[in-house]
């Protein structure tokens, strides 16, 4: 992916987070490396506890800290590296260069202050605005989220709210300083399907218009298909598989990437009733096995599997990248 | 207007728990209670003197009139008189400032020092002050109030000590004396409530501090300071309202009556204390059902206070 000539507006570069606990320390993401060109759409997918979600917040440094560390690689924004950044000028990019939204939108908004006054806070932080001229752009965005009656709606507080506005809400806040960059960490996890439709398509959207660059953390392979150009995939904290879209669905080349394309439910009775499954468990983040961490699921395993680690390497299809011994 | 109508709702809504409370603590003053019968007739009283007696201090009377006449008694607030001869009324109106200005400096320290140490302690958890700070606060637990008690006294008010304030009694005629009075008693209430409270602010900040919409605010570049002090805290305000007024009756019976008897200070507590052991109904009476009425009118205070701070409590 690094080949790529347009100026990527994030890099990330051997990225390592790592946890302290008690029983020792966790390496939640580990050498992970990726670009995000402007206007694109990129998916981090994998399973829960695979490190997408980490990795994504680390790029803003929110995870907690301790017990949480970056242990290694850089982040650069438009060539700027903001690993080694103080805390006062990460607080800076945080909601005007990059903006997050996440996952629970029913928890994500402080239930007692109104809508209207969240987004101003955010409004005044980053942008030279009054309360009085910030409420007006506050009304402004969320009449571009579709939100009706955007004006009346500034006094509500979240709970007066569905959780598809809510959702919208966050968006709009996200927007409000005109990022480069919008993390959405399963920003439709928690909607029921036909809102996560109307949300997704609310980002697409808006990304054009405000021509932004997408990181969409997902475990939702089918949400990837219809929103990203590119995407990752994610297993036990490193990168297994990264390409275009197209050739990832169509083509998969690690074990991984195909078993999880496999095990999407398809609405047919009899297939369903046959639904391929990933055997076995993810392993123990603290006891991870010295070869492929695949290993012990993967179908095409082999002796050189188990003794040593595949690293990330050019398929010789395009950009994509497989980190396989024996790929598909 | 809205919020008058429901505190007005809420009042009388508390109606029926001053009736329980009342006659719950009348049956038992009734048919457990001292008879002060005996107490005021001389050795060997005939049937008929002890009957006389029974008459003049309404024993014979049926039990729902004994209780009718007690609720005129706690409408009209005239509670008759007690057993020194002097009118309860007049007994309340000497007792109870006095133990207002008693338990109110150390009431509000309690809770604003035990509040700061926890926003200390929260703020820098996990570091040198906050182990600091709670290793303070579960010292001031552990230790007996009694033990806390005669140690202040020890240390502030014997010759062996500073000698610096009176050991016990009470004198408010002027502010210097009020001061000096007042100081033992409000450090030493402060000493075993703050460990409590600065352990309970601090969980719940704590609590507070992990939430979701905090990571939003820190993911909008909001500085951790007004996180801090304005979004956490303002979702700390519930249990921190709840926390204050609950203790204010608690406070109000419970610690008047221990203060007050250690220190020899003639509040309300020690008033209440000495109708108990001589078993003077009037007082008792008086005591019971104006605790009954502060704990509704807390109740309902608390319940507006709610909706103050809170948009999703509502007016039902």
């Amino acid at each position: 992916m690094a080949g790529d000539a347009a100026a990527p507006v994030l890099r990330v570069r051997d990225l390592s987070v790592e946890f302290v606990t008690e029983e020792g320390v966790i390496r939640a993401v580990d050498r992970v490396s990726f670009d995000v060109q402007p206007n694109e759409t990129l998916g981090i997918v994998g399973e829960s506890g695979c490190g997408k979600t980490v990795t994504g917040l680390s790029i803003l440094r929110l995870i907690p800290m301790p017990p949480g560390r970056i242990a290694g690689g850089s982040i650069e924004l438009n060539g700027r590296d903001l690993v080694p950044l103080p805390d006062g000028e990460i607080e800076d990019i945080r909601g005007r260069d990059i903006s997050m939204i996440f996952q629970e939108p029913m928890t994500a908004l402080n239930p007692v202050f109104t809508i209207g006054s969240q987004m101003a806070d955010v409004l005044c932080r980053h942008r030279d605005l009054t309360r009085r001229q910030a409420r007006v752009v506050a009304a402004e965005l969320l009449a571009k989220v579709n939100i009706p009656a955007p004006a009346s709606r500034l006094d509500d507080y979240p709970h007066q709210l569905s959780g598809g506005m809510r959702q919208r809400v966050m968006i709009a806040m996200a927007l409000s300083c005109n990022p480069q960059l919008l993390i959405a960490d399963e920003p439709t996890t928690a909607l029921d399907v036909t809102t996560q439709a109307q949300v997704l398509q609310q980002i697409s959207a808006l990304q054009a218009e405000f021509r932004m660059a997408v990181i969409l953390v997902t475990h939702d392979l089918g949400v990837v298909a219809e929103t990203c150009q590119r995407a990752v995939v994610m297993y036990c904290g490193s990168i297994v598989e990264a390409g275009d879209v197209a050739s990832l669905f169509s083509q998969p080349r690690h074990p991984y990437t195909a078993g999880l394309l496999a095990s999407i439910p398809r609405l047919r009775a009899e297939r369903l009733a046959e639904l391929p499954v990933i055997p076995g468990r993810v392993p123990d983040l603290l006891n991870l096995p010295a070869g492929c961490r695949f290993a012990d699921r993967c179908p095409r395993v082999q002796e050189r599997c188990r003794m040593e680690r595949p690293t990330l390497a050019g398929t010789g299809t395009g950009g994509s990248l497989v980190a396989c011994h024996y790929p598909l | 207007m809205e919020i008058l109508q429901y505190a007005l709702r809420k009042l009388l809504g508390g109606l029926p728990l001053i009736v329980g409370v009342t006659l719950v603590s009348f049956a038992l003053m009734v048919y457990f209670g001292p008879d002060m019968t005996y107490l005021l007739l001389g050795k060997n009283p005939t049937p008929e003197q002890i009957l006389e007696v029974r008459q003049q201090l309404g024993y014979d009377q049926p039990f729902l009139q004994r209780y009718l006449g007690f609720l005129r008694e706690i409408v009209t607030l005239d509670f008759g008189v007690a057993s020194t001869g002097e009118p309860v009324t007049a007994l309340l109106a000497k007792t109870i400032p006095v133990s207002l200005i008693l338990i109110l400096p150390g009431f509000i320290l309690g809770h604003v020092v035990g509040l700061l140490m926890a926003l200390a302690a929260a703020y820098w958890r996990g570091r040198w002050l906050d182990k600091l700070i709670m290793a303070v606060a579960v010292t001031g637990m552990s230790i007996s109030f009694l033990i806390v008690i005669i140690g202040f006294q020890i240390v502030l008010s014997s010759s062996d000590g500073l000698d610096l304030f009176p050991v016990r009694g009470w004198n408010s005629t002027s502010l210097g004396s009020y001061l000096t009075y007042v100081t033992v008693p409000t450090l030493a209430t402060m000493f075993v409530a703050l460990g409590y409270e600065t352990r309970f602010y601090r969980s719940i900040i704590v609590e507070e501090m992990s939430r979701d919409h905090v990571r939003t605010a820190r993911a909008f570049g909001l500085p951790e300071s007004r996180i801090f002090f304005r979004n956490i805290l303002k979702n700390c305000l519930i249990p921190i309202i709840t926390r204050i007024m609950f203790s204010i009756p608690q406070v109000a019976i419970g610690g008047a009556l221990l203060i007050e008897s250690y220190f020899g200070i003639p509040g309300v507590g020690k008033a209440t204390y000495e109708a108990i052991i001589t078993g003077d109904q009037p007082v008792l009476k008086a005591v019971v059902s104006l605790t009954a009425i502060l704990f509704v009118l807390v109740v309902v205070l608390t319940d507006i206070l709610y909706r103050a701070v809170d948009p999703r409590v509502t007016i039902e």
